[in-house]
Parts: C-alpha cells; sequence; structure tokens
C-alpha cells in the first residue's frame, strides 16, 4: 500500500467575505488505513475545513490536497479520490434508498452496480431490507445517514470525509457506525471525520485533532494519547489553557 | 453524466406529487379547450354556409337586377379553433352595393354577447396563461431548492462539472414538461383528425408552427424559472419572483405597452376629426364668401359712372364668364374640403399605425406577446385580418358592380313596374319579372383572401426570433449564475 497521504491540509486559512477568521493556518495530513478525527466545539472551523476540501469553498490560503491534488486547482480530478457525508444527509426524499444511491453513485462516476449491490451494502450499513424500495419521506435521521454512508462506500473512493456522522444518532446506530469505519479503515481508507463526540473519536481514531477558533490547537497520535485523559485535554484546550 | 442528470431531472419531475394532478388538469382544459373550439367553428361553418345559400336565394329572388345587392360572409378559419385572436370581435358579413361602401358588421360578440362575457378560453391562451404559470411553477426552486434540501452538496461532492450540471437541470426540465405538454397537443390534432375538420397541408404547417410556437414559450418560463432559482439562497424568494414575474409579463406587460402606446401617440377620435372637417369646411366656405364679396366689388366698380342701360347691358355680356367663374370656385372649395378630408383620414390612419407599431413593439418586451402575436399571425386570426377581408371586399365590390350593370344593360330593364291587363286574369301587377328567375350563375364570385403559410411565417418569424432570443439570454443568465453559485 501506498503511503502517501491521501488527504492532505497545508497551512490552510479562510477568512470569510466578511472578516471572520475561520479556519486559521491549518496543517494536517490523513494517509491510507487512517482515521483523523477533528474535534472542537461549534464555530471551530470543521466544516469550513472540510468544505475546502470539496472546494465549494476557495481557501484563502494554503491548500488542501487529495491524493496530491489541490482540490481547489483541479476540483473535479480531486474530488475524483473523495466520498462526502455531512452532517445532515440530505437525499431526495421522493425518491427510494435504490433510486437515490443509483443516482449519487452515478454521479460518482460508478455505473456497473447492479441493485444486488446496492441492496447488499445497504444491509451492510445497517438499512433494514424493508426500507429498501421505500421513498425516503419518512426515513429518521438515522436511515437517511445510513443511505449517505451507503452511497459514500459505493462511490469506492480511497478518501472519506465525514462531517460530525454521529450528531442526532442514537447509540446503538452510532456503535454500528464506528464499527463500519473501523471496517472502512481496514479496507485502507484515509477518512477524516469531524464530531463533537470525544468518546467515539477516543474509540475510533488513529490521530485526534482539536479545533478552536479556526486553529489547530493540539494534534497528537493514539500512542501520544494513551494514557493522557483526553476529556480533560479538551476541556483545557477549550478553555484555551496552553495558550 | 449529462445522462445522468438528465434521465434524474425527469424522473424527479414525474415521480413529484404535483405532476401527475396538474397535468390531468391542464391536458383536460386543453382538451376540452380543443373540443369546445371544434364545436364552435363546425357550427360556425353551417351557419356561413345556410346563410350563404339564403343570400344567393335572395339575390335570384331579387326585383331586377338593378336592385341586386350581394352579401359576402367571412368564411370560418379552422385555425380559429386553436387562435380565436380578433375572429370574433371582426363582423362577419359585408352588404356588397353601389350605394354602400363596405363595411365588416355582425361580429360574433356583438350578435352573441355571451361570448363576450365568457370569452373563449382557447390554445394561445392556456398555453400564454396556463402553460407559463406550470413552467414557473416546476422550476422556481430549480437550483436553489436543491441547496435547501443539501442535495446539491451531495451532487457537487462529485466530480460534477457545473455546466454539465445545470444543461442536464434544463434539459431534463425541458423534456420532463414539454413530453407531457405535448401530449394533449398531439390529442388534440387527433381530435381535428375525428371530426373531420377540413385542413389542408397549409394548415397542418401553420398548426406544426403554432405548437413549436408554444414550446418555445414554454422553453423561456423553463429557463427563467431555473435563472430566477440561481438568483437567490431560497426557495420562497425565487417563488415569489417568479410569480411576480410571470405575472407582469404574462399580463401587465403586454396591457401597459398598448397604454402607454396610447400616450405618447394619440389618435384623434372619430369625432375630433368630425369636428376639424366641420371646421376646415367652415373656414373655407367664409373665405370663399369674402373673396365672393371682393369680386363683386370689383365686378361692380366700373359699373359706378353707367347708366342703367349700359350697366345692364354690362352684366348681360359678362353674366357666363362670370357664373363659369364662380362655379370654378366653389368647386376648388368643394375639393380642398374633401382633399383636406382625405388628409385627416390619412392622418388618423398613419397615427393607429404608428400606435400600433409602439404598442407592439412595447408589448413584445414581455415574450407572452410575442407568443401571441406569433399565433394570432400564425393562424390568421390577427389584427390585418379585417383589413384584409376589407381589402379583398373593396376588390370584389367593383367587379359585382360591373357585372351587374352589364346584366342590366343587356335586359334593358330598368326595374321599374310592369302592369299587364288581361281578360282573363285581370290586372296585375309585376316587378319587371317573374320571382327567383334573375341567372346569377355567371356572378364573379368573391374570392376570399390568402392567407398562406409562407403569409403566417413572415409575419411570426420576429416573435420566433423574439421568444428564441429570450429564452437563449435567460438561459445564459442561469448558467453563469450557477457557475459562482455557492452551493453549500
Ligand atoms: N458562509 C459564511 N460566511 C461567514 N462566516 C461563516 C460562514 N460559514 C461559517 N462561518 C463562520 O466560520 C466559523 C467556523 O464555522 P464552521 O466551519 O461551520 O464551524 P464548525 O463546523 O466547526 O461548527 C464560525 O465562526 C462561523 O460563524
Ligand atoms: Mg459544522
Amino acid at each position: 500500500m501506498n503511503n502517501q497521504p491521501l488527504l492532505e491540509a497545508v497551512n490552510l486559512s479562510k477568512r470569510y467575505e466578511d472578516g471572520a477568521l475561520a479556519v486559521n493556518n491549518v496543517s494536517f495530513f490523513v494517509k491510507p488505513g487512517e482515521i483523523f478525527a477533528m474535534l472542537g466545539g461549534n464555530g471551530a472551523g470543521k466544516t469550513t475545513t472540510i468544505n475546502i476540501f470539496l472546494n465549494f469553498i476557495e481557501p484563502t490560503s494554503g491548500e488542501a490536497r487529495i491524493n496530491g491534488i489541490s482540490s481547489h486547482v483541479e476540483p473535479l480530478k480531486a474530488k475524483q479520490h473523495v466520498a462526502f457525508v455531512s452532517e445532515n444527509v440530505m437525499l431526495y426524499t421522493n425518491f427510494t434508498a435504490i433510486q437515490n444511491l443509483d443516482y449519487f453513485v452515478r454521479l460518482g462516476g460508478k455505473t456497473q452496480y447492479t441493485k444486488d449491490d446496492y441492496r447488499k451494502v445497504l444491509l451492510r450499513v445497517g438499512l433494514q431490507e424493508e426500507a429498501h424500495n421505500k421513498k425516503l419521506k419518512g426515513f429518521s435521521k438515522g436511515m437517511r445517514q445510513k443511505c449517505g454512508i451507503a452511497v459514500a462506500i459505493l462511490k469506492d473512493a480511497p478518501a472519506i470525509l465525514l462531517d460530525e456522522p454521529t450528531s442526532g444518532l442514537d447509540p446503538k446506530s452510532g456503535f454500528e457506525f464506528i464499527q463500519l469505519l473501523d471496517s472502512l479503515r481496514n479496507e485502507g481508507k484515509a477518512i477524516l471525520m469531524s464530531t463533537h463526540d470525544i468518546f467515539r473519536a477516543k474509540e475510533i481514531a488513529d490521530t485526534i485533532g482539536i479545533m478552536r477558533q479556526g486553529n489547530l490547537v493540539m494534534q497528537k497520535s493514539r500512542e501520544e494519547l494513551s494514557g493522557e485523559n483526553l476529556e480533560q485535554l479538551y476541556m483545557n484546550f477549550m478553555a484555551g489553557v496552553y495558550e | 453524466m449529462l445522462s445522468t442528470i438528465i434521465t434524474h431531472e425527469l424522473k424527479n419531475i414525474f415521480f413529484s406529487p404535483k405532476f401527475s394532478v396538474t397535468f390531468i388538469v391542464v391536458s383536460l382544459l386543453l382538451i376540452l379547450s380543443v373540443i369546445v373550439g371544434i364545436d364552435q367553428y363546425q357550427k360556425a361553418i353551417r351557419q356561413y354556409e345556410t346563410t350563404t345559400q339564403l343570400v344567393q336565394q335572395e339575390m335570384r329572388e331579387a326585383r331586377g337586377w338593378m336592385s341586386l345587392n350581394n352579401k359576402i360572409l367571412r368564411k370560418p378559419d379552422p385555425m380559429q379553433i386553436f387562435v380565436a385572436g380578433v375572429n370574433n370581435d371582426v363582423g362577419r358579413i359585408s352588404g356588397i352595393s353601389s350605394f354602400f361602401a363596405v363595411k365588416l358588421s355582425h361580429s360574433t360578440f356583438s350578435d352573441d354577447p355571451i361570448y363576450a362575457v365568457f370569452r373563449f378560453v382557447d390554445f394561445a391562451f392556456i398555453v400564454t396563461v396556463v402553460f407559463s404559470l406550470l413552467a414557473i411553477l416546476f422550476t422556481y426552486d430549480a437550483i436553489n431548492g436543491e441547496a435547501e434540501k443539501g442535495t446539491l452538496q451531495l451532487t457537487f461532492a462529485n466530480a460534477v462539472p457545473r455546466a454539465q450540471y445545470i444543461v442536464g437541470k434544463f434539459v431534463g426540465s425541458w423534456l420532463g414538461l414539454i413530453i407531457p405538454l405535448a401530449v394533449p397537443m398531439l390529442i388534440s390534432l387527433l381530435l381535428l383528425l375525428l371530426w373531420n375538420v377540413p385542413l389542408q397541408s397549409e394548415e397542418w404547417l401553420k398548426i406544426v408552427s403554432l405548437f413549436a410556437a408554444a414550446l418555445l414559450y414554454v422553453t423561456f418560463f423553463i429557463s427563467l424559472g431555473i435563472f430566477l432559482s440561481t438568483m437567490t439562497k431560497r426557495s420562497s424568494v425565487s417563488f415569489l419572483f417568479s410569480l411576480v414575474t410571470w405575472v407582469c409579463m404574462v399580463f401587465i406587460i403586454p396591457r401597459a405597452g398598448a397604454t402607454v402606446a396610447g400616450h405618447i401617440i394619440t389618435v384623434p377620435t372619430v369625432a375630433e376629426i368630425e369636428a376639424q372637417r366641420e371646421a376646415f369646411s367652415k373656414d373655407r366656405w367664409t373665405e370663399y364668401e369674402g373673396t365672393m364679396q371682393e369680386k363683386w366689388k370689383a365686378r361692380n366698380a366700373p359699373t359706378q359712372t353707367m347708366t342703367k342701360q349700359e350697366r345692364e347691358a354690362f352684366r348681360d355680356s359678362k353674366m357666363w364668364e362670370w357664373m363659369e367663374e364662380d362655379d370654378r370656385d366653389r368647386k376648388q372649395v368643394q375639393v380642398d374640403i374633401d382633399e383636406q378630408a382625405k388628409k385627416l383620414n390619412e392622418d388618423l390612419r398613419n397615427r393607429k399605425a404608428e400606435q400600433e407599431y409602439l404598442a407592439f413593439v412595447l408589448s413584445r418586451f414581455s415574450p407572452a406577446s410575442a407568443f401571441q402575436l406569433a399565433a394570432m399571425n400564425l393562424a390568421g386570426t390577427d389584427i390585418a385580418l379585417k383589413s384584409r377581408y376589407e381589402d379583398a371586399l373593396n376588390e370584389y365590390r367593383p367587379v359585382f358592380n360591373t357585372y351587374k350593370d352589364k346584366k342590366q344593360k343587356e335586359t334593358g330593364n330598368s326595374g321599374g313596374f310592369r302592369i299587364e291587363v288581361n281578360s282573363d286574369t285581370g290586372v296585375k301587377i309585376d316587378a319587371g319579372r317573374e320571382k327567383g328567375v334573375l341567372d346569377i350563375s355567371e356572378m364573379p364570385q368573391f374570392t376570399h383572401p390568402k392567407h398562406t403559410f409562407s403569409d403566417a411565417m413572415a409575419s411570426a418569424v420576429i416573435d420566433f426570433g423574439l421568444l428564441g432570443f429570450f429564452s437563449l439570454t435567460t438561459f445564459a443568465g442561469a448558467f453563469v449564475r450557477f457557475l459562482r453559485y455557492d452551493v453549500r
């Protein structure tokens, strides 16, 4: 396995038009088979960072790279290597789960899948068979989230961006989700996940970054964190103890 | 990629809950209007035929060639099924005689005012109002609705080129709306065949072009909806904008065009023209009287020194000369007055034409006007319908009158009475000839004004161009906006 970073932020900064500095000179990378968990409170700049990777917004300075490709210089090329699950997965409510999958997976450039492939992946992410051909209108947030993850899995991209994927999930779904992430990591995916959830992050992440007011104030690997009290660290960072 | 987006958009429209209901209602409305149109057309044809026969009968039974008058009926045109235009406002009948100028009277609306109250909802109206509304309602949230749903974000997390997406969106919405709208149109063609509406190839071409214009018009509103959906972040805002724009284009601009033109170029009323003519005539006669007095003074001047006899002899010798001179002057006055009247009429017509032109130019800022003008021009129920008929009638009138005069001279009949006294049958007063024996088989027939497909196209081409231009520019606007649209 190639060990070059698949996701890489290089001195990334973003100042919005209104002057707010949402991301300030942030650098990190995620290698294949790694999960990077970005912790931080509301407004820390997590979503902004992920949006720069997806070229939804342009960085003010620095660069976000996917598989070595700058996402704002060559967005179409860069996005071929990444799948995305947003905080609120929103799909077409007048379409069934399978229809939604089929559309977004095709947009992702994958046209070879059969209905059976969709079925298998939906089962893998934990969506019961009865729901596969139901319109999304009546789906709970958790069910929609599962569909979104299925889309990401089917895109079969080497890198995955997850923006607060566990927010709003019940404990059981949350647990299943962590297991799923683990299996994706074992497949060699590079995963960047933003979250508020310290416990889940600690459980699964290979590297944990803490963001505060646009700054990546801490970045430690699992080994570096072993023996440390992450909750305490987090609280301290959030309180600005180390500044 | 493009085909994925297009098929998805098609499904999105077809699976949307509002789709089936709206399209069933619109299709029924359109089909109903065509059925009513066919029915009215066939009634009009029957009326045309019976009345024409009646006129022929009356002519044959005329008292003599002298009193022979023809009546010409405007022939119903199957195109009126789709576009009523001015058809119901223009008179349907005109007398042809030696004494009276041609004048179309008895319009449908004047004969049956109920039709004017419940104006005929024709294809052109349904397209102008209902189709455009539909197009707007299905597209006003094309882009910002997806952004609100969050699906735009997920879409562009993939390597989807924006240009392809917006083109796919447009093509998908276009097919998704045009196909369902084309279905009732095709059904209406079947109805025409089923009811045996007599259609020549010219008319088929006109109908096909009319449908093309309708689709082009709908295309504009699809582009407009998509454009407005890229202008705002919130679909509730673009919904409002779309409705306001729609109201302006469909209802306000066309009428405002006419009103503004009426204010910029004022056309005097008939009464004003009459008053001007009267005034001129009065002035002219007063002037004539003035010069007359002067003249008589001058004529009398040399007689001051004459004796009574000399004076009378002088006047007698000059009498004819003076009379002729006065007559000439008087005639000149009449000529001047007639000329002035003609000039006033011409002015009136020119100003009317100018006003009409300006009104059309102004109202064409709205695609709705462009479509309606195109539709009327294609159907031949345009504003020139009346003058086309009047021209044809004016051409026919001398032909008919010449024929009548010729016949009258041939038969030497003055149209007077003949009184016959017979010991067997008694006294018989005869109006010149037997009833119903006037042989009008050689009478020159009126040819209805031709309105060919190329005539129709020639006058509709500008509106086709405008509709195309409007559609293209709004789509270009949507395209450019979308390239920088915030998909978050
Ligand atoms: N479109 C925007 N315009 C201006 N400021 C923004 C915009 N989006 C986010 N921000 C600001 O940037 C900061 C970071 O926001 P965000 O990245 O959404 O944080 P997080 O996802 O960590 O909660 C916040 O202060 C937020 O108010
Ligand atoms: Mg966020």
